[in-house]
This record gives C-alpha cells, structure tokens and sequence, in this order.
C-alpha cells in the first residue's frame, strides 16, 4: 500500500509522542527532585552551620569565663591558637568562620581574610565576596552582645550536591531512551501487524471472492472496520449478481423477440404482399415486445442496486392520480373503464420514482389483461397503519395456481395474446419488499376479475 | 413434410408457421407443452419443432414423455436456454437437434430436412429411385434428368413415398403426412395424385396394394 506522502506512518507518529511524553515525564521528575533535594540540603546545612556557630559561642564564652576569672594571662596564647585553626580536610576550605569579641576580630579560620563576612549581627545571609566566590553566612551575637559569630560555607558545595542527585536521577533516562525506543519501536510494530495482515488479505483478494475476511484473529480495534469490509464486500457481490443475472436476464430474454423479428423480417423478404404487410407489423410488434422489455429490465436492474437515499414522504393519491390520468387515454381507445377512488391525500414513505413505477405496473397489467369493456376500479385509502391501494378488475381473473407464479421473473398466463415482458410483476414484488409493503392478489368479490392490494407501512414505522 | 411447431410466444410463432410455410412445409402450431405432446404422440409429423419454456408443461418434459412413449419423431429443441448443461440435458433426454434463438429460416429449414432424412436412413439431401431424383431443398424432381414440374401435393406425396420407399403406406398415412390443420381432405385427393404423377413419371414407379395403399419400389441392388 501506498500513502501519501503528507500522512506520516503510525508507527512514527506513536513512537515520537511516547517518547516525548517520557522525556516530558522524566524532566518534570528531575525538576521536583531538584526544588526538594535543594530545600532539604539547605535545611541540614544551614542547621550545620547554626550548630557550629553555636559550638563557637560555648567556646568563646569558657575562654571569656578562664580570662576573666581564673587564668588571665593565657588570653593571648589562647587568641594566638584560634587566630590560626588549622585545615583538617580538603573541603574545609569551603567552610569559614569569623569571631569578633566588641568589634575586634578574635578569631578566624585560616583560609579567610579579616574582612567581616556580612554585616549582619544575627540569621542567614547569601553573599558575594570580592574574590567572586557565593558564601552562606550564619551570624550570631553572643549573649551580651559583645560577641559576634559569623560563620560561613561556600554555596558551590550545596550546588555539588544537587547536581549529584540531579545525575542520578537523568542518568538512567540517557540509558533508558534508547532501549525505549526499541522498545516501543518493536511493541508498535508488533501490535500494528494485524493491520498489517488486512492490508495484505485486501490486495491480494480478487474482485470475483466472494467470503468474507476472517474476524476471528483480528483485535478489538480492528473488527469494526472489518466488519465495515465485509458489509461492502457483500453489497458489492450483491450488486455484481445483480448485473450478472442482469445481462444473463437480457440476454436470454432478448432472444425470443429478436428471433420473431428475423423470422418475420425473412417471411416478408420471401413472401408476397399480404404476407410482407402482415410480417412487417408483426415485425414491428416484435421491437416494441423488445423495448419494453429491455425498459423493464433497466427497471429492475436500477430496483436492485437502488439504497433507501432518496426516500421521502410522498402522497400516494396524488400520485395514483397522476398515473391513471396518464393512462385514462390508453383506457379509453381500448375500450375499458378506469375508476379511482382516493381521498385527497394518503402518505407513506417511500422513494416516489419507484412508488410511480408500482402503481403503473399494476394499473397498466389490470389494462392489458383484461377484455374490451372491462371495469378497472383503482382506489386509495389512508388506514390508520398506513397507506393503502387497490387495484381491482373485471377481467378472467386467474388461478392459484397462476396467482402463485406471479412475481416469477418471466412468469406470463397461458394464453394472453399481449406481449408482455413476464416481468412487471417481478418489478412489483420487489419495489413492495424495498418498502416493506405488503401485497395480496385475491379474486375480485366484486369485479369477479383479479383484486391487488398493496398496504405501506405507516410513515412513521417505514424502514428507512 | 408436416412439422409440428410448439412455441408459446406468439410474434415468433406467426413467423415461423409462415416462413416455413414459404420453404414449403406443412406447419401445425401448438402454443403449450401439452397440447406439443399430444400431437406428437399422433406420429402424423416427419419432425417436431419444440421449444423448452412452455406453458402447462416445459418442453424438456414433453421430450422426456415422447421419448418415453416409443416416439421416434426428429425433434429440433429451439430456446433461448443457451447455456451448456441446458443443451446437453436437451440432447442427451432425447432432442435430434439444439438450436439457439434467433436462428435463421432457412437454416431451420435445412435442419429440418436433414433430420427428416437421418430418421429415414437416408444419408443424402437428393433422394433418388430408379431414373426419379427429388431434391427437397430446391423442391425440384428430375426424371432422368430432366426437370419435371409438380404441384405441392403431388411433390410432398412422392417426397413421402420415396423417404419411405420400400414400404408401403396406406391412404390415411399419406393424408397424415400430406396435409396440416384446417385443410379439407377430399376423400380421392391420394388417388388423384399418385394418377398424376404416374402420368409425369412414368405408371411403374408407384404401385398400388390393393386394399393397402402404395408403395415405391427400390431399383434392384439398392438398400
């Protein structure tokens, strides 16, 4: 199968959104995990920071206690020793303190300048330091206030640690993605393969194949437009017999009026001239037998292949009038008596080319099929279940046994010198089945000839 | 040659009966299957013309119940059924011949003819006794071969007479062969014409069976 080239492939189309939902997903976990872990690492450090700053006040306060009380002379060795603590660990240069005992700096760790750290007497500060490195301050005064405590940490080591936990978290997603795209690349095409399968069962079918795709495999997803195959296969095979049984009809049908036209045509070539007259107008009957027969047969044809699209609400007195008046003439030159008797309106639903048809067909059978000086009593009435007409005669009736042929495709009564195609009542039937109209022939009671009755549905209940 | 033509429609009948009239048969026209059957069972026909949809009683039926009864009359099967089982069910229930409408007359003719001619052993379309040659197709008789005119009944009663040659035929036979429906047979018409064409042909070629009827002689040596 071809697509075209705008429409991009399913499997694409999934695979690219799976993906960035993923991704999406993942990133926005990243992010959370970002916001938490800094909140939480700032929380213990800063807490980190408080507990020093207080160590450093206990210890500030013991040597205020010795130098005041007990041993004075060893302010200065002590002051000499904190001026100078030394770095124990390679990361304490990131952690800095400063003691200033009534604004005179008193102690520091080694790796930081005189220069206060902030210029806050108490709580947490961020600041930016000449030499461009971020410092996060904790300051605290003493309990007189002649102390203040300032202690420090750069604030590249919480950045260290958040990209840590950052990277553990994306690190698997780097690894993942790939695998995922696999993955999903394999399960699309895998649950895509039913689709597959169809496509290749479609091509390969040949118009003529009749049976229906199989649905016994096919995924949920899938059988509705099986289903919706299978529909249109069956009306296409219906529509191909049709034709089919179309051509065979006309064929077959054809032959008879054709052969009496050449054997009639081929008397007159032969014969002298009462002959060649009589020959001739039989001849001629013999077309009009094949034009109407072939009109009767398009008729049915067009019957067969015909969908419920063009039904609407027609009124079935107006058009039975219009029909009888067209064939009042016809009537009348042959001498029969046509009556209708029909209220001023009765509806049905029902598509009124076809409608038309059926009332002709009966109408004009009751015509040719009954003898000069007949009665024809059409009459129309609005039941309350729906519309109803009936066309009654005073002809020779017909038998059970005939009336049990009619509707046979070419089924004509013995006898009947008029050239009727044998199909008028095919064409009947099958215009009452497509409106679920239902049809009885009975013997006239009161005409003594044949009594059709056709009874529609009501409009509301009609098939649509 | 009296055919028997059994054909319900009636554009085609009309056509038929009068174009084979033309060719110089004696038509007979049923338009049902049973009244086809009933005629045929007469055995008054050289051959039958039949065709399969018929009304009271299809055609295959009638060929069915014909050939079951012992009756050999040539049947030529016309219909429109064109499709293969159609024609070997028509031939093998005992059809001589299957032909598709429309058909030619003149075609229908010659098979017509020609199965009148096989039911009758006779494997040529020119008959021939003694110096007397018949050609049914062109309708003319030779005496020696010299063009001999006849009229119809004289023709179809020597036509009769040398298809059957060999056997004797009585009066009411010939007049069966000799005359279709609607025809009245005067009771000497037979013994007016064999005294005709004894006078054309010479007064030995038919002989009389007192009390029988006639008959036509084969020259010696032939079968």
């Amino acid at each position: 199968m071809t697509a075209p080239s705008r429409s991009r492939s399913l499997q694409g189309r999934l695979l690219l959104l799976v993906l960035a939902l993923v991704t999406l997903v993942w990133l926005s976990a990243a992010a959370l995990t970002w916001y938490d872990a800094q909140h939480e690492v700032d929380e213990l450090l800063d807490g980190h920071l408080a507990q020093t700053a207080s160590l450093l006040l206990e210890q500030e306060r013991s040597v205020d206690v010795a130098e005041h009380e007990v041993q004075p002379d060893l302010d200065h060795e002590h002051k000499k020793r904190l001026d100078e603590a030394p770095l124990l660990h390679k990361y304490a240069s990131k952690i800095a303190f400063q003691v200033f005992h009534e604004g005179v700096l008193v102690s520091r760790s080694g790796q930081i300048d005189a220069t206060p750290l902030s210029q806050r007497s108490s709580g947490f500060e961020t600041v930016l330091r000449s030499d461009g490195s971020r410092w996060r301050v904790f300051a605290t005064p003493g309990h007189e206030g002649d102390v203040r405590i300032l202690v420090a940490e750069q604030t590249v080591l919480r950045d260290d640690i958040l990209w840590a936990v950052l990277r553990s978290v994306l690190k698997p997603l780097l690894f993942a993605l790939p695998l995922l795209v696999l993955a999903i690349w394999w399960s699309v095409r895998h649950g895509l393969m039913p689709l597959r399968l169809l496509g290749q069962a479609v091509s390969e079918r040949q118009p003529h194949t009749t049976q229906a795709l199989a649905l016994s495999d096919t995924p949920l997803e899938v059988q509705s437009l099986v289903q919706a195959l299978n529909d249109l296969f069956t009306r296409i095979t219906q529509m191909i017999e049709s034709e089919r049984r179309f051509t065979a009809d006309a064929a077959h049908e054809l032959r008879t009026p054709i052969a009496a036209i050449r054997a009639q045509l081929q008397v007159a070539m032969a014969g002298d001239d009462a002959e060649r007259r009589h020959a001739m107008s039989y001849a001629l009957a013999g077309c009009d037998r094949a034009t109407h027969l072939v009109e009767q047969l398009m008729t049915l044809a067009r019957l067969e292949a015909t969908s419920t699209n063009h039904w609407a609400k027609l009124d079935l007195a107006a058009l039975t009038r219009q029909v009888a008046a067209g064939l009042a003439g016809a009537a009348l030159a042959r001498q029969r008596t046509l009556e209708l008797d029909a209220p001023s309106s009765a509806e049905l639903r029902g598509n009124e080319a076809l409608v038309g048809v059926l009332v002709r067909n009966l109408l004009d059978n009751a015509l040719r099929y009954s003898p000069e000086g007949a009665t024809i009593h059409v009459s129309v009435a609005e039941l309350p279940h729906g519309a109803w007409l009936r066309v009654q005669d005073s002809g020779p009736g017909m038998s059970e046994e005939q009336m049990s042929h009619l509707g046979d495709r070419f089924f004509r009564v013995l006898g009947s010198e008029q050239p009727g195609s044998g199909l008028g009542w095919s064409i009947v039937r099958r215009i009452a089945l497509a409106h679920g109209a239902q049809i009885r022939v009975e013997r006239s009671a009161q005409f003594g000839g044949l009594d059709v009755s056709v009874q529609w549905p009501h409009p509301f209940t009609a098939p649509v | 040659m009296r055919i028997l033509l059994a054909e319900d429609d009636t554009l085609l009948g009309d056509g038929l009966r009068a174009g084979l009239r033309q060719l110089g048969f004696q038509v007979d026209w049923v338009r049902d299957g049973a009244a086809a059957e009933r005629e045929l069972a007469s055995g008054a026909y050289a051959a039958a013309v039949l065709d399969l949809g018929l009304p009271l009683k299809d055609g295959l039926e009638v060929l069915r119940s014909v050939r079951q009864q012992k009756i050999s009359t040539p049947v030529l099967v016309l219909t429109a059924r064109d499709a293969l089982p159609d024609r070997i069910l028509g031939l093998d229930l005992g059809a001589d011949d299957y032909v598709i409408k429309p058909v030619d007359l003149y075609e229908l003719g010659a098979r017509l003819r020609a199965l009148v001619r096989r039911a009758h052993g006779q494997p040529l379309e020119t008959l021939q006794v003694g110096d007397v040659e018949l050609c049914p197709a062109s309708r003319e008789v030779r005496l020696a071969g010299v063009l001999v005119t006849l009229a119809t009944r004289e023709f179809d009663l020597l036509h009769t007479l040398m298809l059957n040659a060999g056997r004797v035929m009585s009066r009411e036979q010939i007049e069966q062969h000799l005359y279709s429906w609607g025809h009245e047979v005067e009771s000497n018409a037979v013994e007016v014409h064999v005294h005709h064409l004894r006078r054309k042909l010479g007064p030995g070629l038919i002989q009389t069976v007192r009390g029988i009827g006639y008959t036509l002689v084969r020259e010696p040596g032939a079968t």
